[in-house]
């Protein structure tokens, strides 16, 4: 049984719409049947409240007096766009406070907005004759704004991956805090609920959809940046009026060593128009697959260690290379359910219509990767010979190799060639002055190392992080094949 | 020494203090707040009263703890779930509604989870 949005919409009207929650609509069809729930069901809602970077807000303060023109501004110390008119600008949510990076941000920044706190806005311009006032400082809350409007490239994921890291080190990312060797693994989005995993095929979402946004009224305005539908991470570009929303779905985030970050709180109502779409809605966490991802590799294709379903991410713990994981989300549950919850009793209530899109949004869109005009350099590439001393060397001849070659930094192995420590020349001069004789008594044995198809980027990373000037390259028998130096990243 | 405590409502709470008070020692309120089972109260205690204020706050069915390190604030949690895979014995955990909840009683104060919370609300106690 076919429906249409101005028959869905009557009912909405009439009070006599029938509403259910995606995992509401899991159950009716289990027990009823698609074709009784296609017939019976006129919408299912989704939700998802996560952390989402491509968020952020126009603004519009209105003329100062003189005016003024924007070239720099600050709102609570956070840097604003602006390239727009005057006094418009564009607060991005990870864009971090200069004095306080870590700790708050562009995030913070909509969170304390939308709450009606006063925001210390500065700026700065170069003056002309129509824009005549040099600096601005000044406080204002929303109410103050002519226009505060939420609009995010990039939102609601239709679904993310899961990350773990296989490497020696914490790792802290947008994914979270990620514990060496698989100590944990994190996921994002609320599975069954996500809007875009109940309607895969774009037969209802497009552009005009009408959305519960940030606690507000929103609509999609196209397809997301990195839209990817054929890999089934589609994305959705949403905005809302930021005046009508509600803080307990936009909260600033800050991950600890990544940095700001904006959780928001979106829902999509999918209109049930045939019985394809009734089915798709009917999703389960146990379909909705994704790949296990390592962060430990610092690279854009980071290998993939097989698929996992939300069902078992949900379940607090996964399974792979033979060992259980402890596994959680960035991404709320409960809100996600409470927004799917929430615009159902507005639909119920008679406050919120569907909106026909005017365009479907695309579901063939190449996902690339960016283009480059120079070739990446890997340590291979550059390093060179390191010289090697083993284990029971004396230190005079350690001492005399630094001098013979130049160089600051003696490699230490065993017989066969494998990493055993490292020796800087200050460590000789140290010895010398702290009256030491072994070689044993002052090499470093825990020895930060590179291989050689790490890019130049991720050693030199290493090295300023370490605050080293020196990494032994090693193949995967820990034999030294080179060294890399600070000198030949110059 | 640090008890810690979940009170029902404020007038537990002035009882609970004035209850304290009975033993005639000063003490510091370190911490506040509202939480969703009642309310947490901080408290730093001199060592050798320990025993006796823990007693005076079990008579009034406060819970007490001294095993949990942190804390959590309740208005700052978006109960995301970051915290929970860092946590190593489920002190941690997602309740029947998806909700965050500490059990202070397993935590084993690893810390582990303190800079996981993209919300800051894990205070170390």
């Amino acid at each position: 049984m076919n429906k249409t949005y101005i028959e869905i919409n009557q009912k909405i009207g009439e009070g006599n719409v029938n509403v259910l929650t995606a995992e509401e609509m899991i159950n009716k069809v289990e027990r009823e049947g698609i074709k009784v729930a296609a017939s019976e069901v006129d919408i299912v809602t989704t939700g998802t409240f996560g952390p989402m970077c491509s968020s952020g807000a126009f603004l519009n303060f209105g003329h100062s007096d003189p005016p003024i023109k924007f070239e720099q501004l600050w709102l609570n110390d956070v840097n604003a766009y602006h390239g727009n008119a005057a006094v418009d600008c564009y607060i991005g949510a990870t864009r971090m406070a200069e004095m306080k990076p870590f700790e708050y941000g562009g995030g913070d920044v909509i969170e304390d907005l939308v709450s009606g706190k006063s925001i210390r806005l500065k700026g700065t311009s170069y003056t002309t004759d129509c824009y005549p006032l040099e600096e601005i400082d000044t406080h204002f809350t929303i109410n103050d704004l002519n226009q505060a409007i939420l609009c995010n490239p990039r939102n609601a994921y239709q679904k993310y991956v899961c990350a773990v890291n296989s490497s020696d080190k914490t790792l802290y990312t947008y994914m979270g805090k990620l514990l060496p060797h698989f100590g944990n693994a994190h996921y994002a989005g609320s599975g069954c609920l996500n809007p875009i995993c109940n309607d895969p095929d774009y037969e209802t979402i497009g552009i005009g959809t009408r959305i519960f946004l940030g606690g507000g009224i929103g609509y999609v305005m196209g397809e997301g940046t990195q839209h990817n539908p054929l890999n089934g991470f589609g994305t959705l570009f949403v905005k809302g009026d930021l005046k009508q929303m509600n803080s307990k779905y936009l909260k600033g985030v800050n991950f600890e060593k990544y940095g700001s970050s904006l959780q928001v709180g979106l829902g999509v109502p999918i209109p049930i128009l045939n019985d394809r779409i009734a089915k798709n809605t009917a999703i389960k966490d146990k379909d909705i697959l994704t790949d296990i991802i390592d962060y430990g590799i610092p690279r854009r294709d980071r290998p993939s260690l097989g698929t996992i379903s939300y069902k078992e991410l949900k379940s607090g713990s996964i399974e792979f290379n033979g060992k259980n994981v402890k596994c959680s989300s960035l991404s709320s549950l409960y809100h996600a359910r409470n927004i799917a919850l929430e615009l159902k009793k507005w639909i119920n209530n008679g406050e919120f219509f569907l909106n026909p899109p005017a365009e479907l949004l695309p579901r063939q869109t190449e996902y690339k990767a960016m283009r480059q005009s120079t070739a990446i350099r890997f340590v291979k590439d550059l390093k060179k010979k390191a010289i090697i001393c083993y284990n029971d060397c004396d230190l005079k001849i350690v001492a005399k190799k630094i001098i013979e070659e130049n160089i600051n930094h003696v490699v230490i192995t065993n017989k066969a060639n494998q990493l055993e420590g490292i020796v800087t020349s200050f460590d000789v001069t140290k010895a010398i002055a702290h009256d030491k004789r072994e070689l044993k008594e002052i090499v470093t044995r825990k020895v930060i190392t590179t291989k050689d198809n790490e890019p130049i980027n991720v050693a030199s990373r290493k090295m300023k992080i370490h605050e080293i000037s020196a990494l032994p390259v090693i193949n995967e028998q820990n034999v030294v094949t080179g060294i890399i130096t600070s000198e030949e990243l110059m | 020494m640090m008890p810690f405590g979940v009170i029902r409502n404020i007038e537990d709470y002035s009882k609970v203090i004035n209850e304290i008070l009975r033993y005639e020692i000063s003490f510091n309120i370190l911490k506040f707040s509202m939480a969703s089972k009642g309310i947490n109260i901080l408290l730093d205690v001199p060592d050798d009263k320990i025993k006796a204020i823990t007693q005076a706050l079990k008579n009034n069915n406060v819970i007490v703890n001294k095993k949990g390190r942190i804390i959590i604030d309740d208005e700052r949690c978006t109960d995301c779930g970051a915290c929970i895979s860092l946590c190593p014995t489920d002190a941690l955990h997602l309740d029947e509604t998806s909700r965050l909840n500490f059990s202070y009683e397993i935590c084993i104060g690893c810390l582990l989870c303190l800079d996981s919370c993209p919300r800051n609300a894990i205070e170390e106690m």
